[in-house]
């Protein structure tokens, strides 16, 4: 079974390591706008909340993309952007649920997480563990059904 | 497949076009018109090479990105004969689009000749194509070239403002020498001589994009019925979870 991307809210301090390390290794720059993964933060109930793409099974990016330049990495599971075959036409920008798919107008690209290929460099450089790559296995199952859980409320909750 | 490519022994794989094989092998050759998701049209012709088939003492040139390899040919991607074609078709093309970077780069590095700019519609346009095929991948055809020879032009049909079009804008980003005008004010974008007025988040009020984009985008997946711009929807789901955490 494929590793996950595993995201723990209650952990996340809102230091932003994981925007910094994402831009500097996709673009060699320290750009949180450039960055794959964002934190968005409630400065007041000190509550922060790491946005990346779920890589979702049924990923509304795929589904609408007009030309397939949207591929499901084997080794990953990781949803991959050709950018030799995408168009640009972002409606992948405008479909994703989690708003982790964006465009990036200074080169041109949809840029989306990637999962560094099997070794998230977020993960790495997250101080408080508040992202974790794991084995989708049955020991955190519960977990992940309760987040799915949380999620697809949401979700319900946001149309 | 063996064949000979600038004189060195490379696999080929069969039918695979010769512009293919250079980009995979990292010989680069130019090209205006060629993209990956639409395969060669042999519309610019800058990627000519020089071909010898087998048993043939002269070569021919052929173009890169429609030529698929069939048989062990020997391939030369430069010579003084397809520098000086490059040099001709940048020195012609250049008439079409003078101040455009790309064309004055390939300018220099053909050393072409400048000669003076002739006006042609929509400025800068070199009839590469690319936008056509982009917009019939969106499965739309608001744009089609129209006229034949030196009238020749791309277009929306009569010049109207097309009912296929919806404001995506693939076309303006395709296009190598950025001909495409797209306007973005206020509340409205404007493409192709129309006018879309943009759908503003429900949240933050952010206009992000066009009420055609959402339905071409509500054909394909049941997401994006929200209406909510992409930091928005991110922050949505931020307030949900936190109020899950409480």
């Amino acid at each position: 079974m494929s590793k996950v991307l595993f995201v723990e809210p209650e952990k996340c301090t809102g230091c932003r390591s994981c925007e910094l390390i994402c831009s500097f290794v996709h673009t060699e720059e320290f750009n949180p706008l450039r960055s794959r993964i964002s934190i968005v933060a409630f400065e007041k109930t000190g509550f922060s909340f790491p946005a990346v793409c779920q890589q979702c099974s049924v990923a509304a990016c795929m589904e609408v993309c007009p030309v397939g330049a949207i591929s499901v990495d084997a080794a990953t599971g990781a949803k991959i952007v050709n950018h030799s075959t995408c168009l640009r036409c972002k409606m992948c920008t405008i479909a994703c649920p989690f708003g982790a798919t964006f465009y990036d107008a200074d080169h041109d690209l949809i840029i989306k997480c990637d999962l560094c290929g099997g070794d998230p460099e977020c993960v790495k450089y997250c101080p408080s563990n508040a992202i974790s790559y794991r084995e989708a296995k049955s020991a955190n199952f519960n977990k992940r059904r309760e987040t799915a859980q949380k999620f697809r409320e949401v979700m319900e909750e946001g149309r | 497949m063996k064949i000979m490519l600038n004189g060195q022994e490379r696999e080929a794989r069969e039918g695979e076009t010769i512009l293919e094989m250079c980009r995979r092998e990292g010989i680069p050759i130019p090209t205006f018109c060629y993209y990956q998701a639409f395969g060669g049209q042999g519309a610019c012709r800058m990627c000519m090479v020089e071909l010898r088939e087998e048993g043939q003492e002269q070569t021919r040139l052929v173009a890169a990105c429609t030529y698929p390899i069939k048989s062990s040919v020997e391939i030369i991607t430069e010579s003084e004969r397809i520098q000086r074609l490059r040099r001709t078709i940048v020195m012609l093309l250049a008439r079409r689009a003078p101040d455009n970077p790309l064309m004055e780069a390939l300018a220099r590095t053909y050393s072409s000749p400048r000669l003076t700019a002739i006006e042609v519609e929509p400025p800068n346009c070199i009839l590469c194509g690319l936008c056509i095929h982009a917009c019939e991948e969106m499965g739309r055809t608001a744009i089609w070239s129209m006229f034949r020879g030196i009238d020749k032009r791309i277009g929306t049909p009569y010049d109207e403002a097309s009912e296929d079009c919806i404001g995506c804008a693939a076309c303006a980003r395709i296009c190598p020498t950025q001909a495409i005008n797209l306007e973005e004010e206020g509340s409205t974008r404007r493409i192709w001589n129309k006018t879309f007025e943009l759908v503003a988040c429900q949240r933050c009020g952010k206009n992000y994009t066009t009420r055609e984009e959402l339905e071409y985008l509500w054909e394909r997946t049941e997401y994006g019925k929200e209406k909510l711009c992409e930091s928005c929807r991110k922050k949505t789901l931020a307030i949900n979870m936190k109020s899950f955490q409480q």
